[in-house]
């Protein structure tokens, strides 16, 4: 498997089909004489900012927190988690079962106060 | 019989939809600074839009992917980040100069201030996107925006010579100004195939849930809809060249632009060209704001779509609104809305290449298109297409300078 064309940006869904984001990094374990290890995929903004350069990712962390949205992000999800790989990727777990949702929560309580949101 | 109907109302909306703030301004000024000497770059920009329309609706039908989502996932974020930032600035400042260019028709139909003018019209194209579907926003918009066609019936009823026009067909070099010329040549590509448009039709495709069998729809809605669109984009320039054409006119507002109507409408005139106007900029706003929520919730990867509940898109109904916001307060400090069309037109032709080149790969692997790659034709024009977009992008800075 090719990480990078492989798993890297692609479209992350739940198990009940939920889009969740996209696969903003990928976490390596880099040990000696032995092969890279994969650990698991980053979702969330942070992650993106931290590819472009690391003060975009601090700059991004530093919004998420001022927003109360930090906590466990950008969502860590191991590859023992990961269901299946093909055009998406498929998790075994559901989206509140990650901190992928707390910006969707932060705004849907937002979106909820005004009518014809239901 | 449903399939028909739809593909009728899809050209159909495609005609009402053309007309915006970027292909009046454009239009006018040529006809009025050359004649129909500009009509083969209004053509040359449809065929351009067209075909990379088609090939965004055949991504679209066959992967249920839009081009911001394939492109993230086939090129990468690190690609993504420069068009997909150049777009959303670019969809800003238009949506600011729609939101202008509306508020001028609604200050010309009821003199009403122009900055008076933007937040009503903020808040109406608002609840539009909360309360509208997709069918009631790409219907209304394109069924409302039928009333440009005014600029296709002025130009009839003016009754032009027909070999002058023909010739217009063909590039020519002016008498005059060759460097207004070109500037208005490259702007006149720059307002037509704006990326919002691209987007917005993928992400339509997707909405009305297009298949593979669908790409007969998909090839006449993007080629007739597109040509018939432009047929009032020249309209407009062949109507400005007769009135405006025998005295050189340089048409800075639109107030002034307003009076290439009065020898066929008369006392209609003002109030006619401000529905044209008026309509076409209100509809182009809706449509850029959402394509707004479009783009980042596919770059990004949130669920997205006009169709679901707002409590299900949160983001994405943020995102469309963040926008819309953005727009209205820009154009409330009082931007002129031309000046601010032809910064975004320029900066449409400066990324053009970066838009163009990923249909170039995308059209020939079939993870994206299946078996329905490009052909020799396709591919060849695309190449074209890519040459001809990096040409434009190098010199539409100078010329901006120069002869904008």
């Amino acid at each position: 498997m090719d990480v990078v064309r492989d798993v890297l940006d692609k479209s992350v869904i739940d198990r009940n089909g939920r889009e969740m984001g996209r696969v903003d990094g990928i976490l390596v374990e880099l040990r000696p004489n032995q092969p890279v290890h994969l650990t698991a995929v980053l979702i969330g903004p942070a992650a993106l900012g931290d590819r472009l350069h690391p003060a975009v990712g601090r700059l991004v962390r530093l919004i998420e927190r001022s927003f109360g949205v930090d906590q466990d992000r950008p969502a860590r999800i191991a590859f023992a988690g990961i269901d299946a790989i093909d055009t998406k990727i498929r998790l075994r777990m559901t989206i509140t079962e990650t901190a992928v949702a707390a910006v969707e929560q932060r705004l849907r309580s937002w979106v909820l106060r005004l009518p014809g949101s239901r | 019989m449903r399939k028909l109907f739809n593909l009728a109302l899809g050209i159909v909306t495609s005609i009402g939809g053309f007309v915006e703030v970027g292909s009046i301004s454009t239009s006018v000024q040529a006809g009025a600074e050359f004649r129909f000497s500009l009509l083969w770059a209004v053509a040359a920009a449809t065929m351009f839009l067209a075909a990379l329309a088609e090939m965004a609706g055949r991504v679209a039908a066959v992967s249920k992917r839009s081009m911001a989502a394939a492109v993230r996932e086939r090129f990468g974020f690190h690609f993504q980040i420069v068009p997909l930032g150049a777009e959303f600035i670019i969809d800003t400042l238009l949506l600011t100069a729609e939101l202008g260019g509306a508020a001028i028709a609604v200050k010309m139909l009821t003199g009403i201030g122009f900055q008076w003018g933007v937040l009503p019209l903020g808040l109406v194209a608002w609840l539009v996107l909360w309360f509208g579907n997709f069918t009631v926003i790409e219907d209304g918009v394109g069924l409302l925006g039928i009333v440009t066609l005014s600029f296709v019936v002025a130009a009839w009823q003016l009754h032009p010579d027909v070999a002058p026009i023909v010739r217009g067909f063909v590039p020519s070099i002016p008498h005059h100004d060759l460097t207004r010329y070109a500037f208005l040549a490259v702007s006149i590509v720059g307002a037509t195939v704006s990326p919002y448009l691209l987007n917005f039709y993928a992400s339509g495709a997707i909405e009305e849930k297009w298949t593979a069998e669908d790409l007969w729809i998909n090839r006449l809605t993007a080629w007739c809809g597109m040509g018939f669109g432009s047929a009032v984009a020249m309209g407009c320039l062949v109507t400005a060249a007769i009135v405006f054409g025998p005295q050189h006119l340089k048409v800075d507002t639109y107030e002034q632009a307003a009076q290439m109507f009065v020898p066929v409408y008369g006392r209609w005139a003002v109030a006619l060209f401000a529905l044209s106007l008026g309509i076409g900029c209100f509809g182009a706003a809706v449509e850029i704001a959402l394509n707004a929520g479009y783009v980042l919730g596919q770059a990004f990867g949130w669920t997205w779509g006009i169709d679901k509940k707002r409590r299900d898109v949160s983001r994405f109904v943020a995102a469309f609104s963040v926008v819309l916001l953005l727009g209205v307060g820009i154009a409330t400090i009082g931007f002129d809305p031309l000046r601010v069309t032809l910064i975004s037109v320029a900066l449409t032709v400066v990324i053009m290449p970066l838009v163009v080149l990923p249909f170039l790969v995308l059209m020939n692997e079939e993870e994206y298109v299946g078996t329905h790659t490009s052909g020799p034709l396709g591919n060849g024009l695309l190449a074209t297409l890519t040459v001809l977009g990096a040409l434009m992008a190098i010199v539409v800075i100078p010329l901006e300078i120069f002869g904008g």
